[in-house]
């Protein structure tokens, strides 16, 4: 017997957000690191640092810390994202 | 079919050929908990909604962070996969609106690495019209209604907000919650106020409370009946908990079995005169941390008190358990004060405000 049942999922699609454009080069720029302020993460972005500088030239690195690890970045850091080239965020644990 | 008058469902349909290949259905699309699942037919579904006098798309709410709309027939959907029953459908309805309240932070807590899950406290009369057992094997498979209940609302993070292990739940460790965690107020066998009344939900309402919680910690003391060495025994294992999992403090919930709630009511105390009790007794210095190879991140702080509960309010008391044995326990929060747990009447809008003159 044939059952017609019902899709359980939100059914939505993608929102359409797009990737921003890559910068060709991080010589020079400005990038921002948004930690989840969790402990292991000190370690990773001082490394990263270093690397985007000695490497790639980066010219200045910004560091902010969301006051909560399990919620979105502070309305006053999303702010400030459109004044850097590039930005590291999602970093966990 | 559909009667005139009545919306009709706008999810996907699907034809399967019988039971066994829905099952298979569900399961290959990543819809289920590994568990085998009621089919969602237009019959079922439309029953949960004419109980609840929802129509399809009404707005259960809106999750905070990624905007995601939760609509009345989507939860439907997952309620009666998870086997409810129409007259559960409204205790699920109301949790999903409390769980979506900004400080519930359902994202952060469906998503962590700390996994915890969605425990679920039902109040007032409710309990006793869907048959949920506050008595023996709480907190486990103690009645048809608090499994179902507790189930829909994993099923529905899995589907209606990509909950599933490895996507959005990055849980390192899960806990046997996560497939139901659901627990109804033993009301009737104490003298103590509902937990639902102690949060401000006028007596006689049915309600839900939700809380981000881990898995429950079993204590046993059967050897007093002073109610400060058996409250000791619970503050015990929540300083427990601050050393081995989380320091912090947060809404932790406390189910005290009969025969440990007899002496307590029989001295006189409420549910306040614990919590006060609890509060007090449950902290740990963070130098403790040392003890338990957590050393490096005492630093200079040894000294500093943290306390379990930040005031003795965020304790939840519940009254609950089989009639026999000295046991009791303690449910510790996910990752302290990050998460609160909310506690919403079933029938009230709770994000209702009034209108705008």
């Amino acid at each position: 017997m044939i059952i017609r049942v019902f899709d359980p999922t939100h059914e939505m699609k993608a929102a359409g957000n797009k990737p921003a454009a890559r910068p060709s080069s991080l010589q020079g720029k400005m990038v921002g690191f948004i930690s989840n302020g969790k402990e292991g993460t000190k370690g990773y972005f001082a490394a990263l640092e270093r690397m985007l500088r000695d490497e790639l030239g980066v010219g200045e690195i910004v560091w902010r810390t969301k006051s909560n690890y399990s919620a979105p970045a502070d309305a006053y850091i999303v702010d400030e994202i459109r004044n850097w080239h590039a930005v590291v965020a999602g970093v966990g644990d | 079919m559909h009667a005139s008058n009545k919306p009709a469902l706008t999810s996907k349909p699907y034809d399967v050929e019988d039971f066994a290949a829905a099952q298979e259905f569900y399961h290959s699309n990543g819809w289920t908990d590994g568990l085998p699942i009621v089919p969602p037919t237009a019959a079922a579904v439309e029953a949960c909604l004419e109980w609840a006098v929802m129509p399809p798309d009404q707005l259960i709410g809106i999750e905070p962070v990624r905007a995601q709309p939760i609509t009345a027939e989507k939860l439907a959907i997952n309620a009666v996969m998870a086997g409810c029953l129409p007259m559960h459908f409204p205790a699920v309805a109301t949790a999903w609106q409390a769980m979506m309240k900004d400080e519930f932070l359902l994202h952060g807590t469906t998503s962590s690495t700390g996994g915890c899950a969605v425990l679920v406290i039902l109040n007032g009369p409710i309990r006793r019209e869907i048959g949920a057992n506050s008595t023996f094997n709480a907190l486990a498979n103690s009645d048809r209604a608090t499994a179902v209940i507790g189930r829909a609302l994993r099923l529905a993070l899995i589907n209606l907000l990509d909950v599933r292990p490895g996507g959005i739940d990055r849980s390192t460790f899960g806990h046997p919650g996560k497939f139901s965690y659901c627990l109804a107020e033993d009301e009737e066998d104490t003298s103590w106020q509902p937990l639902s009344v102690v949060r401000g939900i006028p007596e006689g309402a049915s309600a839900v409370t939700v809380m981000a919680a881990m898995a429950p910690r079993q204590i046993m003391n059967e050897w007093t009946t002073d109610p400060k060495e058996i409250l000791e025994t619970f503050a015990a294992e929540m300083r427990a908990n601050q050393r081995h999992y989380s320091i912090y403090g947060g809404n932790y919930a406390i189910v005290i079995a009969k025969q440990l709630r007899e002496p307590i009511e029989k001295a006189g105390w409420t549910k306040a005169d614990i919590a006060e009790f609890v509060y007090e007794r449950a902290r740990v210095r963070r130098g403790e941390w040392a003890d338990v190879g957590k050393g490096s991140i005492v630093r200079d702080r040894a000294g500093k008190i943290h306390t379990a509960l930040a005031s003795p309010d965020h304790l939840l008391v519940i009254a609950a358990g089989g009639p026999a044995g000295g046991f009791g326990a303690v449910i510790p929060p996910w990752m302290g004060s990050k998460t609160k747990a909310v506690t919403a009447a079933i029938g009230a809008c709770v994000d209702c405000e009034p209108p705008k003159s």
